[in-house]
């Protein structure tokens, strides 16, 4: 009764039910060296969802989210993946939440090994065929690269393709962007997000994507997370949230540009 | 006919003095300023080989295998403290690290020599025991010194790297599998290549020795051959044990990089 209760609700208000639920962070804080990181973070994250963590540098984006996929363990609070303590079984969940870096790393070696490269530890990687390498990198806009072109000669835009290529082959139900255009112009910034949008939306992935540049992410997340001094200082959709002036007050401007710098 | 004539007395040893004698003149003709530090130099060498000289002969007339342990046992932890002592970057654990791969290898490859190669009798005759037992423990601490210094470079280097294939959902030894080859490599090369040119370059010191002693070169050689390959193994086996427990000490039990660990510098 109760769960009809409750879908009924969430029907109605267009609430996520609670099996939809991926991350829950309950009272999280992460302490370094006696620095407050992060303190008493409070939220959840579901299924399809497209979040965007804005804060200035320095306000702890990156260290929340290293915790997503268990890279960083909070020092206090505790994190559940899909109803789970985070920690219960890490390959598991990194397999589950992958990410892209600021900075892919490439590794010496050819555009095929580079993508096969989880293959040293997983069956399943080191089994697939040519042509599932070609549909994952046909996905990502990566065409007319061949497999054995080296991959450190690639431009920084097809590297980041490259890298988010390898993550989907882990067939991920999450994908971490941790400020994944900083380093290329806005033209090609804007053609990697969109790719990344068409995935979320073929591959019915969650993207929690950090980054210091809301402008180019209003254009995508449905939902923000403004971080300042490592607590939550706004947390709902973009319209609102210019209206509470929680963006000038973590430290960016309306522009978008990062002024804490 | 060749052992006494090549024997060594005090009085040629003064004559070799005069070799230091023409490197202070070389040394003060171009005022190189080095003549205290040669001179406290050459009273060192003197004094503390001297010294080795009878403690070495006390030790040959010790015929007891307890005492050759020790002995060997305390050889090992000198070589670990200082094996210890020489990293740049403070690894967790480095001493019990060195401690037992240092340990491992003297028994295993030391053991093999005294038992079944030299078939030395009894066992742990001290004429063996003691000149073997320093090679491998010294070449044990040459060499894992260096790697452990160059592993640490590596993580330093590779931080992003390694985390990427943790990430991708790779355990911690796959993670630093790179380094962990990076370093033993850079280890094993000069041992490889030595074992190249061994021969054609320069004769290495123990046959050098060992001939200018009065043993014959085909003898002599054979020791040099069972040297090298004992070296190599010596130092192969020594720095995959040492890995083996440094490497783990750069992740937490949830499968984290120690990243404050490369981060740290040694006061």
């Amino acid at each position: 009764m109760s769960y009809i209760i409750s879908f009924c609700l969430c029907a109605i208000y267009n609430w996520p039910m609670e099996k939809d639920m991926l991350f829950q962070f309950e009272d999280v804080h992460l302490r370094v060296d006696d620095k407050h990181i992060l303190q008493g973070l409070n939220f959840n994250i579901s299924k399809g969802e497209f979040v965007a963590v804005i804060g200035a540098s320095g306000a702890g984006k990156s260290s929340l989210l290293r915790m997503f996929n268990a890279l960083t363990s909070p020092s206090g609070g505790n994190i559940t993946f899909r109803g789970i303590e985070i920690d219960s079984d890490i390959q598991a969940l990194r397999k589950n939440v992958g990410v892209l870096f600021q900075n892919p790393v490439v590794f010496d070696g050819s555009v095929r090994e580079n993508l096969l490269i989880a293959g040293r530890w997983d069956q399943t990687i080191s089994q697939t065929l040519d042509h599932e390498i070609l549909t994952a990198l046909d996905q990502v806009g990566l065409v007319n690269i061949k497999l054995t072109h080296h991959a450190r000669d690639l431009s920084g835009g097809e590297q980041q393709r490259l890298a988010l290529a390898r993550t989907l082959l882990n067939h991920p139900q999450v994908l971490l962007l941790d400020e994944p255009t900083s380093n290329l112009d806005p033209k090609l910034s804007r053609e990697i997000m969109d790719q990344i949008e068409e995935l979320r939306k073929a591959l019915n992935l969650t993207v929690i994507a950090v980054s210091h540049d809301h402008m180019l992410m209003r254009r995508y997340a449905k939902r923000v997370i403004i971080l300042s001094h490592g607590e939550i200082i706004g947390d709902g959709d973009f319209k609102t949230l210019d209206k509470s002036h929680a963006f000038e007050d973590a430290g960016l401007l309306k522009n978008g540009v990062n002024d804490a710098t | 006919m060749r052992p006494d004539f090549y024997v060594l007395s005090w009085n040629d040893l003064l004559v070799s003095l005069l070799f230091i004698a023409f490197s202070l003149f070389l040394i003060k003709k171009w005022k190189l300023g080095l003549e205290n530090t040669l001179l406290i130099g050459t009273l060192r060498t003197f004094v503390q080989l001297t010294l080795m000289g009878y403690v070495l002969t006390w030790f040959f007339d010790q015929q007891h295998w307890a005492f050759m342990l020790m002995l060997l046992f305390i050889m090992i932890v000198i070589a670990s403290y200082e094996g210890t002592r020489r990293q740049k970057n403070e690894i967790p654990h480095f001493f019990p690290a060195m401690l037992v791969a240092l340990l491992s290898s003297a028994i295993l490859i030391l053991g093999t020599i005294l038992l079944f190669i030299l078939d030395v009798e009894p066992w742990f005759s001290p004429y063996a025991a003691i000149p073997i037992g320093g090679m491998i423990i010294g070449n044990g601490l040459n060499s894992t010194a260096l790697t452990a210094n160059r592993f640490v470079g590596e993580l330093k280097h590779r931080e992003k790297e390694i985390e990427t294939l943790l990430a991708l959902g790779a355990t911690p030894k796959l993670a630093v599998y790179d380094s962990m080859k990076a370093s033993i490599h850079a280890a094993l090369i000069p041992n490889i290549n030595a074992m190249m040119t061994v021969g054609l370059v320069q004769l290495p010191g123990v046959m050098t020795g060992q001939i200018l002693a009065g043993i014959d070169p085909i003898i002599a050689v054979r020791y040099q051959i069972m040297i090298m390959y004992m070296w190599f193994t010596t130092a192969t086996l020594a720095n995959m044990i040492m890995l083996a427990i440094v490497y783990r000490q750069y992740f937490t039990s949830k499968l984290q990089l120690r990243r404050e660990l490369l981060r740290e510098k040694k006061a």
